[in-house]
């Protein structure tokens, strides 16, 4: 069968065309981009919400796009057991909705960082990381100005195995000079408690083929090959 | 200033008397207030160009001489033709007035301004280059404060707007420090039918005048000519004329104008800046030979009781004027309403060639559609400033400290050091067409996905040079600029510039204005490079100070490269390979980071430029390329080449083992080798085994190539061969210099 | 008369006149579209806290303002200063 994913398109969304460039061009998939006030959950498979500055970020990154109609239809599809994703902006919105766990904060640097740094697997049975091994080091770019992750619940996180990231070092250990940004325990990406819905702040889109890796690597594919796995599975 | 009677009140004017003269007599005799305005606004230096129009005409016709033009000067932006059905559009443009009174938002809507340039071509905006210039940092609170929010502002406007900064280029001198230069450059790729939709002009009476975007304010009334005035202790009052950017209107601009194109029903096209609706709806109508009839009630204003002249003149951002086709009105409306964007139809286009505004029944304006864009010319006096000849003949001061300590010192000064911090800031990936990573080579490089084309960008200018030598100096840049192009693997395509000078009124700025004009028409033509765009900022100089910026003719190249596999990249790869040096070094210090930071002095004789050399070189390459025989390159710049050198070491933690006695050392001092800037040198790592190939294509072309020594694994550079000292140099040591400098002026 | 501590509490924002896109867009995309149809403007500003020590209010007031203006805690071009509160800190 033919997977339906929905790329949605907030206003201010940016790494929407980047991300069906990807699910379409490099996995094979027919990725639809829909506009957020358009959007009905009941037609498709998955639903990627993609980078950028969603109402341009203005009040707190990812608040007003939380409050669009399709973040119900996002809602009503985790009921059904789809799979959704947020990458980076889409990881506020998520927030924000009170679809997973914590907050984003501003960098502590109090500066945008646009940089390749590497993230380790924490929890590989998620929709989108069933494919990864736990431990295995993944190459792939941030750039957001507020990712500093917080949660006050750290503990219940890590016992229901909600935490799917950490930021990691050269050597692969969750040190300060890993962490690019602040983030409270090296927390790069969360999952929701049935570990469907996934949010990350590093962008899979921008990893997913090994000319744009300054390591020639493509490690962002294994989360669209996760998701794909995990939707075949399921029907 | 000149002061006129008008609707019985007396009105100050920018224009000249001989301007209003010409108006009454030609254009209209006794003009509204509004239509004096609009005037004023569109004959400042800023929109007419009237100074700088002589000299810009040495530029040959891009569109008559190139096959693969679309678009030259005089419109939004250039475009060229890049095969596969392919459009590339690109312009740069100064914001450097606001920005040095306000540099967060000046910068910003700087960025916000030249997407727009490149949007109504009708493609997407793809990429952003900026090439900036402030006072030193170093003590000099007033700088950082310029610096952070000039970057702070590009950063949050671009990221925003999802188009990646992929490039720069940042000098420090103290002539900038009460005038920053803040230049954005923009490219947008699109297809040739995408373009061919959407001109800036109105061809179709019965079309229908549609504004969209921000609504319109009073803000920025009179901004242009306030930019083409020099700056005073006044601006200090002047200041609401600095706008606010909203970058998230201008992403929602960019989709809906991109969406409503590809309707194919958007026949005209023309973004809203300087001059505001009065520029577009004169360029619109004159350029195509229409005029319309445009309901000033109907514009969405911001503002209460805003008069006809507010409304014709206001610069307010984010906002673009489209001609639509009537059988495609309501489509193209829908779309614009689905992004929620104001919008209103203003207007129709008519035969009448006349460009009538009206105010409910009143007609408030009424002029030839062509008279706002026909300026007079002003030809203006120029001279050599009579402090120049003393300049060139300083000598280089007696040098008292090692050359280690010179190279090291030179390696984290201001204009060398690694410029990551900025960078950083800027999201340089977003669109996932960034090839070559920021700090990995010369220019930037983008994908044209779905082919196998590459583009290469860079942008520059070499303040020091020009004001020494603004002849070989805006040639130089040239020949560097397109250096970092052709370092990467491309072939330069084409140039847009923006030139930066001072009073174009006083003879010696206007003197420094034509000669590098002259000097870049003049290698163009050449090197078959078409100009296909430009923007001149005059009056960059502080009246308190009397001092005029350092004059600085910024360039942009673009190039293409075919072929993944022809990429190259800057940091050395494997030891053992030849390092090989392109060029010869003369003795030519004047301007160069070693005067300025060892010896602190500005003189001596710059770099001169041979057009048949340069040429010869870049067919060379163009060989070498061919043949697979570079595994790495990097322009020479500033410092010299052993910067260059070591800059390649940095990523990979190599070093390099030099033997300069291959070089003639009779006609020249150890420093004047090491620190000389001499234009069109680069350095280049090979194989060894493809040394005889490789020389023997450079003499078919009669280029010197030298082989300097070799990449070793140790990361040092030994530099042997010269008349008294060995110089030791410790690339982690240089390395923690380069990149330390900016972070520890800023991060305080 | 010593010295006594005050609370100064000051509000930076885009000038009257200026475009407020924060305040516009969260009016605009937020409030108005959950229904809240007589809020019709929103104006954004930072909002500083400050400790100050001085003789009395008038004075601590002056210190704040000459501090921002000084060193540029808002910009003149774009931005104004309103103090809304001083107060003796308790």
């Amino acid at each position: 069968m033919t997977i339906k994913v929905a790329v949605i398109q907030f206003p201010g969304s940016n790494c929407d065309l980047d991300t069906i460039h990807v699910l379409n061009n490099v996995m094979n998939l027919e990725a639809n981009l829909i506009w957020h006030n358009d959007f009905k959950g009941d037609k498709y498979d998955v639903a990627v919400l993609p980078g950028g500055f969603s109402f341009g970020d203005y009040l707190r990154s990812g608040i007003i796009a939380a409050h669009s109609p399709a973040l119900d239809e996002a809602r009503e599809m985790l009921r059904d057991d789809k799979p959704i994703i947020g990458i980076c902006n889409g990881f506020q919105i998520l927030t924000e909705a009170q679809l997973l766990p914590g907050a984003l904060l501003q960098n502590d640097s109090l500066k945008f960082i646009c940089k390749w740094i590497k993230i380790k697997v924490e929890n590989n049975s998620t929709a989108f990381t069933n494919k990864m091994e736990n431990g295995f080091i993944i190459d792939i770019p941030i750039a957001h100005g507020e990712g500093r992750y917080f949660t006050d619940k750290a503990e219940e996180l890590e016992e229901n195995d909600q935490i799917v990231f950490r930021y990691v070092d050269e050597k692969g250990n969750p040190t300060i000079d890993g962490n690019p940004n602040g983030s409270l325990d090296n927390i790069a990406g969360v999952c929701d408690l049935e570990q469907k819905c996934l949010g990350l702040m590093p962008h899979p889109e921008r990893a997913s083929e090994q000319i744009l890796s300054p390591y020639h690597t493509d490690h962002g594919r294994l989360f669209f090959e996760s998701m794909i796995d995990f939707i075949n599975r399921r029907s | 200033m000149t002061r006129v009677k008008i609707e019985d009140k007396e009105l100050e004017v920018d224009l000249t008397e001989e301007e209003v003269k010409y108006i009454n007599k030609n254009l209209k005799s006794n003009p509204s207030s509004t239509e004096l305005g609009m005037f004023d606004v569109m004959w400042s230096e800023h929109c007419s160009y009237k100074s700088s129009r002589p000299k810009l005409k040495l530029f040959e016709d891009a569109e008559k001489n190139y096959d693969y033009v679309l678009a030259g000067p005089g419109q939004d932006a250039g475009v060229i033709d890049i095969g596969d059905g392919y459009a590339l559009a690109f312009r740069i443009e100064s914001h450097n007035h606001p920005s040095a009174i306000e540099p967060y938002h000046g910068a910003a809507t700087g960025i916000g301004g030249i997407i727009r340039d490149i949007l109504c071509m009708g493609v997407r905006p793809i990429a952003l280059l900026d090439p900036l210039r402030f006072g030193t940092l170093k003590d000099n609170p007033h700088s950082q404060w310029l610096f952070k929010y000039v970057v702070k502002g590009i950063a949050d406007y671009g990221n925003c707007t999802g188009i990646p900064t992929i490039g720069g280029e940042v000098e420090f001198d103290e002539s900038f420090e009460n005038n920053c230069l803040v230049n954005v450059a923009c490219i947008g790729l699109g297809t040739i039918e995408d373009f061919k939709h959407a001109p800036s002009r109105a061809y179709n009476p019965g079309d229908y005048v549609i504004l969209m975007g921000g609504s319109t304010g009073r803000d920025g009334i009179h901004g242009v000519t306030f930019a083409s005035r020099t700056l005073t202790e006044q601006s200090e009052e002047d200041r609401p004329a600095v706008q606010i950017g909203d970058p998230f209107t201008k992403k929602l601009i960019i989709e809906a104008t991109l969406e409503a194109i590809k309707t194919g029903y958007v026949r005209g096209l023309k973004d809203l800046g300087g001059g505001g609706l009065s520029c577009a709806l004169s360029e619109l109508t004159g350029d195509g030979g229409t005029g319309a009839r445009i309901d000033m009630n109907k514009i969405f204003i911001r503002e209460p009781g805003m008069i006809p002249f507010e409304i014709m003149l206001s610069e307010s951002q984010e906002r673009m004027a489209f001609v639509v086709n009537p059988e495609g009105l309501d489509e193209v409306l829908s779309i614009f309403q689905k992004f929620e964007m104001v919008h209103a139809v203003i207007g129709r286009i008519d035969d009448s060639k006349v460009l009538k505004v009206y105010d409910g029944d009143n007609l408030v304006v009424e002029l030839p559609a062509k008279a706002l864009s026909e300026s007079p010319v002003e030809e203006r006096e120029e001279k050599k400033p009579s402090y120049l000849d003393n300049l060139i003949k300083e000598k280089t001061p007696e040098l008292t400290i090692p050359l280690e300590e010179v190279i090291y010192k030179l390696t984290g000064s201001e204009n060398i050091c690694s410029k990551e911090w900025i960078y950083r800031q800027y999201d340089h990936e977003v669109g996932v067409r960034s090839i070559v990573k920021c700090g990995d080579g010369d220019a930037g490089v983008l994908r044209i996905i779905d082919t196998n084309k590459f583009i290469a960008a860079s942008v520059g200018a070499n303040s020091k040079h020009c004001y020494l030598d603004p002849f070989n100096g805006a040639k130089a840049n040239l020949v560097e600029v397109c250096g970092n192009v052709i370092a990467q693997g491309a072939k330069p395509l084409a140039m847009v510039n923006c030139c930066n000078f001072g009073n174009p009124e006083k003879p010696e700025s206007y003197w420094y204005f034509s000669q590098s004009v002259k000097g870049m028409a003049e290698f163009c033509k050449k090197l078959r490079i078409p100009v296909v765009g430009g923007n001149v900022s005059f009056y960059n100089e502080d009246e308190v100070t009397k001092t005029a910026i350092k004059p600085t003719p910024t360039i942009m190249i673009v190039g293409l490269i075919e072929g993944r596999e022809k990429i190259i990249t800057l940091p050395f790869k494997n030891a053992g390979n030849d390092i090989l040096l392109i060029g010869q070094t003369f003795p030519e210090l004047g301007g160069s980071e070693y005067h300025s930071v060892i010896h602190n002095i500005d003189g001596g004789i710059s770099p001169k430029v041979k057009d048949e050399t340069i040429e010869a070189r870049w067919k060379m390459f163009r060989e070498l390329y061919e043949n697979d025989l570079v595994k790495a390159n990097h322009d020479v710049n500033k410092g010299g080449f052993v910067i260059t050198i070591a800059e390649m070491c940095f990523k990979n933690e190599l070093g390099a083992d030099l033997d300069l006695s291959v070089l003639d050392l009779s006609q020249i001092s150890n420093d004047e080798l090491l620190f000389s800037e001499s234009a069109g040198r680069f350095i280049i790592e090979t194989n060894e085994d493809d040394y005889d190939k490789i020389m023997s294509i450079a003499n078919k072309y009669k280029v010197s190539v030298y082989k300097i020594g070799k990449v070793s694994q140790n990361p040092f550079i030994i530099i042997n061969g010269l008349e008294k000292e060995t110089i030791d140099l410790d690339v982690q040591k240089m390395k923690k210099l380069h990149t330390s400098t900016i972070p520890d002026y800023m991060e305080i | 008369m010593g010295l006594k501590d005050f609370i100064v509490e000051i509000v930076l924002q885009n000038k009257e006149k200026a475009k407020d896109p924060v305040g516009a867009t969260i009016q605009r995309d937020l409030i108005a579209k959950k229904g809240y149809a007589n809020i019709s403007n929103v104006r954004s500003g930072q909002y500083l806290r400050i400790s100050v020590e001085a003789n009395d209010k008038e004075e601590a007031k002056q210190n704040v303002v000459d501090m921002a203006n000084d060193l540029r805690i808002f910009n003149p071009v774009t931005q104004n200063l309103t103090i809304l509160n001083v107060t003796v800190k308790s």
